[in-house]
């Protein structure tokens, strides 16, 4: 087998693993602290690369620039719809909150279907997007690794958050027991909002580098969605530490794949969701 | 009883449905060919939603129905293609590659539950459909897919009927067949509804481990709503399959199949032989009309409706209609 081909399929996976992370640690905040099943989750990831395209068209604004306005922008899109809906359904069935967070995701996907049309829009007109490094053999492109690096910093920001502060404490504790929680005087409901904002931010964030890295269309949401909630799931439900984990195995077996297999780039979402059914299967069975 | 009534009432459905073309085409004459095809949309819909709710009923959450759609769709189109069998096998046919395709994912995710199993099936139905795709393309068509003879030829003569009246008559005989098809799925719903089978699984519902104790074999059972599910949505793929004309790995396994099989009795109400097909009737209706009125941007309307369903009626049509009957029952 070819040597460098290989260790360029491990470094660009272990690249594309950053970004997994990022939008798949929201997504397990969500359904960790608050229980909420978001169906929602991959379309704030697409709203974020589509207002960072805006900023850039509009402004010019780098993408790096953009980072500070739509973290902040999907952080209000999180509270507002926390407020307006999600908050209602804390204690419903999964089944209905996975309709509720359905349908704000149509209707996200729809808005953005009719303000940016369905081409594929991308922030390509940057300097520094064909900056790459040669070593030995193996290419790296600018663009990934900063992602890789921005999407790790943040990630680790957010450990940090949990870990350390006030804030991640009181998470921490609504996510362990609400009501134990509340009687110790958390305002859960607060909590809530701020975990839910939170994790609109990261998917957001995660928006603007791939409308850097790829060339979205408002309907790229819905993959996002359903392959983060296979990252959190493969993780363990409210396991946010192994959310690195899971997103470096599906990342590394894509990218494998990708490189090492004629034709294989058309194989990418089937071995991603060949290991999820595989890890779920076996891990289930060892459990019985 | 409440059986034996049920079965009277679908009867009378079974009349109403059989002459319902007819009745459009006096009353709407031009514009029957689209109230048609709505009914089209329902039907699929509520084969497809109330299949869903059967294998619901015992807690097991699929994201996998694309796939059996999907295998009773391509099983059809291959056997047409690749022989010179009668059309009318590739139904029987559907059924069975759906129900053998539930068996294989039923009896691995057993252990499996909630977001897990749903997130495995959705796994499942992904996987198959790359599968699809790089079979050799002699044999599926890899990913531009296959075309597919329709099922029904109407005889008409060039020039002497209007292009609408011939619309209408190729739908017409594709409708009598989905409405045979929804019968059918619905007496398989009275019919568990209203043997022991129904305490089963909502027993495994409920809790599997309390059920188990009480000596409900949960395996069997949750396999045997894995088959019963499985068998319309196959057919259903395969009727759908000559009707549209054509296969494809992206639009016959498409994720949309599976999210409007949840959908749907969810907004119907769930755990019911009725609350799926209302849903159906319902969704359907509801997408049509935002369509004719708002045409660019209209699943925003769609989308409005499903988030206040939910807050407005958590419980689904059922459950709304169940609330008005107790308010009504109260005043008296």
């Amino acid at each position: 087998m070819d040597l460098t081909l290989l260790l360029q399929g491990i470094l660009s996976g272990i690249l594309a693993s950053g970004l997994y992370a990022l939008v798949s640690v929201g997504l397990a905040l969500a359904i960790g602290v608050i229980g909420i099943v978001n169906f929602a989750h991959g379309e704030f990831f697409m709203v974020g690369a589509f207002l960072a395209y805006q900023l850039f068209i509009s402004f010019g604004f780098d993408p790096v620039l953009s980072l500070f306005f739509v973290a902040p922008a999907l952080f209000i899109l999180g509270a507002l719809i926390y407020r307006s809906s999600i908050q209602f359904v804390l204690k419903a069935p999964e089944l209905n909150q996975m309709l509720l967070t359905f349908g704000i995701g149509i209707i996200l996907q729809n808005l953005a279907l009719v303000i940016w049309g369905g081409d594929p829009r991308s922030i390509s007109n940057v300097p520094y997007r064909s900056i790459g490094y040669q070593v030995g053999g193996v290419s790296i492109g600018l663009v990934p690794l900063a992602s890789f690096l921005i999407s790790i910093f943040i990630v680790a920001g957010l450990y940090f958050v949990l870990l350390k502060t006030p804030l991640g404490r009181a998470m921490r504790a609504v996510a362990q027991n609400r009501t134990g929680a509340s009687l110790v005087g958390l305002e859960v409901n607060r909590i809530y909002l701020l975990a839910f904002a939170l994790s609109a931010a990261l998917a957001g964030l995660g928006g603007v580098m791939i409308a850097v890295i790829q060339s979205p269309t408002p309907v790229v949401g819905f993959a996002f969605t359903l392959k983060a909630f296979a990252i959190v799931v493969l993780a363990g439900l409210g396991n946010i530490r192994g959310i690195l984990g899971a997103s470096l195995l599906v990342a590394l077996a894509e990218s494998l794949v990708a490189t090492l297999v004629p034709d294989g780039d058309s194989l990418r979402n089937a071995v991603f969701f060949a290991i999820i059914f595989v890890v779920l299967i076996v891990r289930s069975r060892r459990q019985a | 009883m409440k059986l034996r009534m049920n079965l009277v009432l679908l009867a009378l459905a079974a009349v109403l449905l059989f002459f319902l073309p007819d009745l459009l085409k006096l009353f709407f004459d031009k514009a029957s060919v689209s109230y048609l095809s709505l009914l089209i949309n329902a039907t699929s819909l509520a084969i497809l939603a109330l299949s869903w709710d059967i294998l619901a009923r015992t807690g097991q959450l699929s994201l996998a129905h694309a796939a059996f759609f999907g295998a009773g769709a391509y099983s059809t189109a291959i056997l047409v293609k690749q022989t010179d069998v009668s059309l009318w096998l590739g139904l029987p046919l559907a059924a069975l590659s759906a129900v053998l395709l539930a068996l294989l994912l039923g009896s691995v995710t057993l252990q499996l539950r909630g977001i897990y199993f749903a997130i495995a099936t959705l796994s499942f139905a992904e996987v198959l459909k790359a599968v699809i795709q790089k079979l050799p393309s002699s044999l599926a068509g890899g990913a531009a897919g296959i075309n597919v003879e329709p099922l029904f030829r109407p005889q008409f003569i060039a020039g002497e009927m209007e292009r609408w009246e011939i619309a209408f008559l190729r739908n017409e005989s594709y409708f009598l067949l989905y409405a045979g098809l929804l019968l059918a799925t619905i007496v398989l719903s009275l019919l568990i509804e209203s043997s022991s089978l129904s305490y089963a699984f909502s027993a495994i519902r409920t809790n599997e481990e309390v059920a188990a104790v009480m000596g409900v074999k949960a395996a069997r059972f949750k396999l045997l709503a894995f088959v019963l599910s499985s068998m319309p949505v196959g057919i259903l793929g395969a009727i759908q399959a000559h009707r549209i004309g054509s296969v494809s790995p992206d639009e016959t396994f498409n994720v949309g199949t599976t999210v409007l099989a949840l959908v749907t009795p969810i907004f119907g109400g769930l755990y019911t032989s009725l609350g799926p097909i209302l849903g159906a009737l319902g969704l359907a209706s509801i997408e049509e009309f935002l369509r004719r009125t708002f045409s660019e941007g209209y699943l925003i309307g769609y989308g409005i409706v499903l988030v206040l369903s939910i807050l407005f009626m958590p419980k689904g049509i059922m459950g709304l209609l169940r609330s008005l009957r107790k308010a009504q029952r109260e005043s008296l």
